[in-house]
């Protein structure tokens, strides 16, 4: 089972990922700060890191070079999730190493397969 | 001191009375509730929790007694924050939560923090509004502020500067807290109220560098270095070209501190620093527009 470790402030926000995730074959850990995140990933190891830029204690960017810094994590993809225009978001993702972001508020419907593309079919350990 | 709230009656029959109660009245953790949820739409969020929003208080020498929430019955609906400051005040974290706008609450803030700051003699209010955050523009134009310039917010990710970029030959001196502060006293540039002096100067772990470039040209920057991030990026061209002056300066900054994210906030579009820092990997994260209301 792949483990999704999703650092995301918003209750509802972290909710609505949670339900829509349920019905897959993934455990998703929540962390509702930067601080505790960091040391969620750092424990966990994830195999995915769902990250929303704005976070209370430490901003996101801040956050993913943190964790791209540190070398147990830093095989970690990380997708952003974000409200940034796109061309921001892209321009974001890319200067800090993210390996790809997600629009907010996030689509029920298309949001399983935005996450499976990051996961390699062949790969169920 | 005890401050009385403000019940004012909305226009409409069948609205609540809304009151105006000073943010004192209210805890930290309640005032961080209440202010994230306001932004919880916004496409900038910048959600807060208790220790940033008491850093940001302090920081910014806001007033709390001078501060506002907007409540009708135990609901609130919003809440609009004042800085102080010897003849000019700064109105920040205002915000309606999103099921209550378009009710006049955002309005009513913005009036008590105006008249708030007539009270005190201020010549004028300033403030910074996100590029096209137009209901805010808008109200801001309707209560008579008027743009002074565009202000951005800038970011560099942790990495050595790039060998592709010609830096030119230049000595470098590490210079204290102490040196920073003195340095700044020397400052020409404009600063908005997050970029004035007292705000660095309250914000603290200040240092600056001051180099000289083996052709001709000198300057100095200031800023802050905190356990996970550089900031507060003040930068001055004493003599020579500021573009190959800034080259220098920002080269030895991350040279020194290749491992460390940077964001910097309210450096003016116009600035002449902003190419060259470009160059040597800073992006732009969004804008502002500074306003100002005069009130001399």
């Amino acid at each position: 089972m792949k483990t999704i470790l999703l650092i995301e402030d918003y209750a509802d926000s972290a909710r609505l990922v949670i339900r829509t995730l349920k019905p897959y074959d993934y455990c998703v850990l929540h962390a509702p700060d930067g601080e505790t995140g960091l040391m969620m990933a750092m424990e966990e190891i994830p195999d995915l890191i769902l990250l929303d830029l704005g976070l209370p204690d430490v901003e996101g960017q801040t956050l993913a070079s943190l964790i791209k810094g540190t070398p147990e994590l830093s095989h970690v993809p990380i997708v952003a999730v974000t409200a940034w225009p796109p061309a921001t978001a892209r321009q974001m993702i890319e200067a800090y190493g993210c390996d790809g972001y997600i629009s907010k508020p996030i689509s029920p419907k298309a949001f399983p397969s935005q996450i499976a593309a990051y996961f390699d079919p062949e790969d169920d350990e | 001191m005890t401050l009385p709230a403000l019940a004012i009656a909305l226009p409409t029959g069948d609205t609540p009375t809304v009151e105006l109660v000073p943010a004192s009245r209210f805890t930290i953790e309640e005032l961080v509730a209440a202010y994230n949820q306001t932004r919880v739409d916004y496409i900038v969020p910048m959600p807060m929790n208790a220790a940033r929003l008491r850093e940001y208080v302090r920081n910014y020498d806001v007033d709390l007694d001078r501060s506002f929430v907007a409540r009708a019955g135990d609901q609130i609906l919003g809440l609009a924050m004042l800085g102080v400051r010897p003849g000019h005040t700064w109105v920040t974290r205002l915000g309606v939560v999103p099921t209550q706008r378009r009710c006049g609450a955002g309005q009513m803030l913005m009036e008590q923090l105006v008249a708030q700051s007539r009270r005190l003699r201020a010549s004028y209010v300033t403030l910074d509004v996100i590029k096209n955050n137009e209901p805010a523009h808008r109200l801001f134009l309707k209560l008579g502020f008027h743009e002074v310039r565009e202000l951005m917010v800038i970011r560099r990710p942790p990495a050595i500067p790039s060998n592709d970029v010609l830096i030119p030959p230049y000595t470098v001196q590490d210079l204290s807290h102490r040196q920073a502060t003195a340095l700044l006293d020397q400052r020409r540039s404009a600063p908005s109220w997050l970029t004035e002096n007292s705000s660095l100067i309250n914000a603290g772990s200040l240092a600056a560098l001051r180099i000289e470039l083996e052709s001709e040209g000198q300057g100095w920057i200031v800023y802050q270095k905190t356990v996970f991030q550089l900031g507060r990026l003040v930068l001055q061209t004493e003599t020579g070209d500021p573009h190959q002056v800034c080259l220098a300066l920002i080269h030895a900054l991350h040279t020194r501190h290749p491992a460390m994210d940077t964001k910097s906030e309210n450096l003016p579009v116009q600035d002449p620093h902003w190419p060259a820092m470009q160059a040597l990997g800073y992006i732009e994260s969004f804008r502002r527009i500074e306003m100002h209301l005069n009130l001399s």
